[in-house]
């Protein structure tokens, strides 16, 4: 992240959003919406006094999945590039209703504009990478499992943010409830994937990072117990299947195969899980203390709308339409494709992916920077 | 010599970006979130070798 930021040929356009694209092969004009900060991008030096000042405190992190809460003014993560503040307008009580101001009197700087419009930039391209990537399935509608409903059922990304130092809780399993420890943790997978009511596909990396989640689990505490609800396995990919079973020999895992029919809760919100053990062919429960729902994966929110100005087709699930015999390439000449929305795919295969589609795009400015047909 | 548009900051845009960097090119990354990385920079280790996320 920290070599693409400091690249002198990449230009990073973060907080911004295509508009148009327009043109062929070669020779595309795209519109790109920088959307308006309120914050000078090239004085910020992401101090963060004006976030220790901001009145405006309750709104969910959506970075810590809303197990946070930020300010209105506010640093999208603290790694982040670039590394400068961005102010909600939804939420800043200047933006809204003309009072306050304070970010602006503690900005040493002066980096606060609350003048700055969004800005309309239109680039010359000769060819375009879609990387939109994937948004995690809302469990909700499945009521059975009780999410939001039952206080310690959360969904794998939010034990992502749960388990990280940087996180909410300082890399602490502080359940949701009373914020004690959770010793003894139930992950149910394909919640939302392989289910013709909502994703009938296999989102193919929530058994490897449940296998992850709780191997990290045992590490942060050595007298966890763990318990993975499977549909069956699908772990195919390179020593996938040796982490499958170091899981089980070296941290203890539990592989329990059946799907979870339903969750209740005793009176200390400690969740009952209701399910049948297909191996033995009999229906049980356990009583766990926190459950991690493997929720699918889709793709992200918005890439249909952008598929449908680029002239690209989508397949019934919305992912990217490709084929051989060059697999990042879509039905448009010139527009290549990459990652989560071409299909599921775990990290190393995206990162190929996105390789390959690179190597596509480069083939086309060459030639047509030579003056030939790509 | 034109540019090329990434659209997509998580890790296969960034790797797509760096490529074509790296060949002399020069990319547009777009991202619709305020900072680039992701998913992945939400992560913090990945699997199949537990190493840090990025």
């Amino acid at each position: 992240m920290l070599d693409v930021g400091r690249h002198p040929n990449v230009d990073i356009l973060a907080y911004s959003e295509v508009e148009n694209v327009t043109g062929e092969i070669g020779n595309f004009t795209a519109t790109v919406r920088k959307k308006a900060r309120y914050v000078n991008e090239e004085i910020c030096n992401a101090c963060g006094d004006c976030v220790a000042k901001c009145p405006t405190r309750k709104i969910p992190d959506a970075f810590e999945m809303g197990l946070k809460n930020r300010r209105a003014v506010y640093l999208y993560f603290s790694q982040g590039i670039p590394a400068v503040m961005t102010i909600d307008p939804e939420h800043c009580l200047y933006l809204k209703k003309g009072k306050c101001g304070v970010c602006k009197k503690v900005c040493v700087k002066g980096a606060i504009d609350y003048e700055q419009k969004d800005e309309i930039l239109e680039l010359e391209i000769g060819s375009v990478i879609l990387a939109t990537g994937l948004d995690v399935f809302d469990p909700t509608p499945l009521t059975y499992y009780g999410y939001k409903r039952l206080k310690n059922v959360i969904t794998g990304i939010e034990y992502e943010r749960l388990i990280n130092a940087t996180g909410p809780t300082g890399g602490h399993l502080n359940r949701p409830s009373d914020g004690e420890l959770a010793h003894k943790v139930a992950y149910i997978q394909c919640v939302g994937s392989r289910d013709f009511n909502y994703c009938n596909y296999c989102s193919s990396v929530c058994c490897m990072y449940a296998i992850k989640d709780a191997m990290l689990g045992r590490e942060h505490d050595a007298d966890s117990d763990s318990y993975i609800f499977h549909t069956d396995f699908r772990n195919v990919g390179k020593w996938f299947q040796k982490y499958e079973i170091r899981g089980k020999e070296e941290y203890g895992i539990n592989y329990i195969r059946g799907r979870v029919a339903e969750i209740s809760e005793d009176e200390n919100f400690n969740p009952i899980l209701w399910y049948e053990d297909t191996e033995t062919r009999e229906v049980k429960s356990l009583k766990v203390e926190m459950v991690v729902l493997s929720t699918a994966a889709m793709p992200a929110k918005g890439s249909d709308q952008l598929a449908k100005i680029m002239y690209v087709d989508l397949d019934e699930h919305g992912f990217v339409e490709t084929g051989l015999p060059f697999p990042t390439d879509t039905n448009v000449p010139g527009i290549f494709a990459c990652g989560f929305c071409l299909g599921p795919a775990d990290i190393p295969e995206s990162v190929a992916q996105a390789s390959a589609a690179a190597n596509r795009a480069a083939e086309v400015i060459f030639l047509s920077a030579a003056g030939k047909q790509a | 010599m034109k540019d090329v548009l990434v659209i997509g900051g998580g890790i296969a845009g960034i790797q797509a970006a760096l490529d074509l960097g790296d060949m002399g090119i020069k990319v547009h990354l777009v991202e619709r979130k305020p900072s680039i990385g992701g998913i992945m920079a939400q992560l913090d280790k990945t699997f199949p070798t537990n190493d840090c996320s990025i």
